[in-house]
């Protein structure tokens, strides 16, 4: 009887970043009239699709409750050497190449975290700093352009619909398939949700730990190279500072940073989220130093969403439970 | 107890170098050590590194870092991290500034002293109102510290930009501060910089507060196992909100040293200094995991880092390789930092 309350501030939670949306879509309608056209959608759902594929992988992390903050330097360092060494190749084989570079950043954050067993965000805060240093190197600290080939495949369409929201659509399948039809993905849950239980249960938690910072790395170099299609060139800022809308578009998005609970569905509706926010404040001519404060507003909210949501949740289970004896 | 085992099989000569290698893991001076290393592999490539210029300009630069890290040891203490330090320098310059200058500030016509006795009040009341604000969030609103204050490093650095914007034409930084306040940056007493007296004051401050007050057991209490101290009575909320208070202050502070020796309040103050706060912490050996800290280790950390930036850039390295060397070492001094607990477990 007395969770009743606790239950529709639960759902309130829960809704919390929808409502969010729809306030943020009503407000931007009515000072921009450009804003609410299907035009200016499918070009949100353009620009939003690298940070959507890379928060996809970032939703691997948290997951297991681990943290990516090297997302950003990850997509500089696997593109760099895409534009100074792959110029006139088919795009694929770039994003063959960035894909394989994110992903062995990707366990270079892995072995850190797993097997060194340093703590996630001071681990990748590092390799932050040592894989955009390592970047700047190679670029000479210089733009650097990409390829013809790639521009074409950022500017062509099939069916209408931009070549990267249908790389993203691709990610997108493989990742809720993989996160929701596997036994892997079980696992993930499973890690997260309590890895002592899943340790017990015979997962074998290190390579779980272990595979989910991989796939955040591929992420990081699949999505940065579908954002290089689109920017013509690598500027010395590429990537900076990603790591705060892609996380920010998972936690949007219902995934837990406390681990367990979430998946990517939620996600991508954040990446939107965070891309809308951007583009109406474009439309409405809003001086730019201002984007970073609202952002990162937007991010505290999630945040501050998420720990109440956590908090009340365990405060509703523990109700179910028996009193233990003594 | 298996650690003991494992070292039994190994043999005497094992047993030598394990302990060996155990004992210089877990030394307090292994920092000092490598500081002391470093400048003797680097002499003979810079010998400028022996003058006393250069040591006059290591001690200016690392003071203020010296105040900043001092203040996050007390919360990487009671196992949070305060990653807004350098937004939260940011901020405090820019605001302090803006009071200060003579460029129509609000106290351009009032005597100097009173402009001054304001900025420092400016400095001081924005450092601790941060670190409160982060304390609120991680106590209040228990959300994870690292989050939080990665969103306030963001939104706080982003509105001292947006404020320098609005309050000057070219939009890059204040400046035309008062005369004497350059003296709290490059001035000297009795032939000691003032800024190392200043940063002194706040060393010995802390590691009395933290090694002979109560408050100091409470937060290694809270830092060694939160639910334990807080069955034994500790206010573990309030300690951990004062811990993020003192670490905004500290910031505060040492914003007036770097604004001062730089005469100008601006808003990338300190923006390259994120990996060094954190850094001269943990390399000295304050635990990320908490409980476990010494303002003496922070010296250490402070100065190892402080010599290595001067030693590279003595060395013409470029600003990404130097991005790149000093990760490497926090990296490194992280790996130490998890493989102590794994031995301390053992």
């Amino acid at each position: 009887m007395s969770a009743d309350p606790h239950r529709l501030r639960l759902l309130l939670l829960q809704n919390a970043p929808l409502l969010l949306f729809l306030v943020l879509l009503g407000t931007f309608a009515l000072l921009s009239e450009r804003f609410l056209t299907p035009g200016n959608f499918v070009n949100i759902m353009a620009q939003a699709a690298h940070i959507a594929i890379i928060a996809i992988g970032m939703t691997f992390v948290l997951l297991v409750a681990g943290i990516d903050l090297s997302v950003g330097a990850n997509m500089y360092a696997s593109c760099i050497v895409v534009a100074l060494y792959m110029k006139g190749m088919h795009p694929l084989a770039g994003f063959a190449v960035a894909g394989g570079l994110g992903l062995l950043f990707g366990a270079v954050n892995a072995f850190l975290v797993v097997v060194l067993r340093v703590p996630a965000f001071i681990a990748t805060l590092a390799t932050l700093f040592i894989g955009r240093a390592w970047a700047l190197y190679l670029s000479g600290v210089k733009m650097v352009p990409f390829g013809k080939e790639l521009l074409l495949l950022g500017r062509s369409s099939w069916l209408g619909v931009p070549v990267a929201i249908w790389i993203f659509l691709l990610v997108f399948a493989i990742a809720w398939t993989v996160l929701n039809q596997t036994t892997f993905g079980r696992q993930v849950y499973a890690v997260g949700a309590d890895p002592e239980a899943a340790k017990k249960a015979g997962i074998a938690v290190p390579r779980v730990l272990f595979a989910v910072y991989c796939i955040c790395g591929l992420c990081a170099g699949i999505g940065g190279l579908v954002s290089a299609t689109q920017v013509a060139a690598a500027a010395s800022t590429f990537g900076f500072q990603k790591e705060f809308p892609v996380i920010a578009a998972a936690v949007l998005g219902g995934t837990s940073l406390f681990g367990g609970r979430g998946g990517v569905v939620g996600t991508v509706f954040g990446a939107v989220l965070i891309q809308t926010v951007e583009n109406g404040l474009v439309m409405t001519n809003a001086d730019p130093y201002v984007y970073p404060l609202i952002i990162s507003a937007i991010i505290f909210i999630a945040v501050l969403v998420d720990s109440q949501r956590t908090g009340m949740l365990e405060r509703l289970e523990r109700r179910k439970i028996r009193p233990e004896p003594g | 107890m298996s650690a003991v085992r494992i070292d039994a099989r190994r043999g005497a000569q094992g047993v030598a170098t394990v302990s060996w290698l155990r004992r210089l893991l877990l030394s307090e001076y292994l920092v000092l050590l490598l500081t002391i290393v470093f400048v003797l592999v680097m002499l003979p490539v810079a010998p400028e590194l022996a003058s006393l210029e250069t040591w006059r300009d290591i001690i200016g630069a690392m003071m203020p870092l010296l105040i900043v890290a001092t203040g996050q040891a007390f919360v990487l203490i009671v196992a949070g991290i305060d990653l807004s330090a350098t937004s939260n320098l940011a901020i405090s310059s820019v605001l302090a500034a803006a009071v200060m200058t003579l460029d129509g500030g609000p106290l351009a016509a009032a005597p100097a002293w009173l402009a001054i006795a304001a900025g420092i009040l400016v400095f001081v009341a924005v450092g601790s109102g941060l670190g409160a604000l982060n304390g609120a969030c991680v106590t209040r609103l228990s959300m994870p510290p690292f989050i939080v204050t990665l969103t306030t490093m963001m939104f706080f650095s982003g509105l001292a930009i947006w404020i320098t914007t609005l309050l000057t034409d070219d939009g890059s930084s204040i400046g035309n501060l008062p005369q004497g306040f350059a003296f709290l940056g490059q001035g000297r007493i009795a032939g000691l910089p003032f800024s190392l007296l200043i940063a002194l004051a706040v060393c010995v401050v802390a590691h009395v507060v933290l090694s002979r007050t109560l408050f100091g057991r409470w937060l290694f209490a809270i830092g060694i196992n939160p639910r334990a101290a807080e069955v034994s009575g500790v206010p573990v909320r309030r300690a951990v909100f004062f811990a993020y208070v003192i670490c905004g202050l500290c910031a505060g502070m040492a914003a007036i040293l770097y604004t001062a020796r730089l005469e100008t309040g601006t808003p990338v103050l300190g923006q390259r200094i994120l990996l060094d706060v954190v850094g001269a912490a943990v390399i000295g050996g304050v635990s990320l995991f908490g409980g476990k800290g010494k303002v003496l280790w922070v010296v250490f950390g402070a100065l190892f880092l402080t010599v290595v930036d001067k030693g590279l850039s003595l060395l013409g390295l470029s600003l990404a390789s130097m991005f790149a060397i000093k990760g490497g070492a926090i990296l490194a001094a992280a790996v130490i930092d998890a493989q102590r607990q794994r031995l301390l477990r053992a």
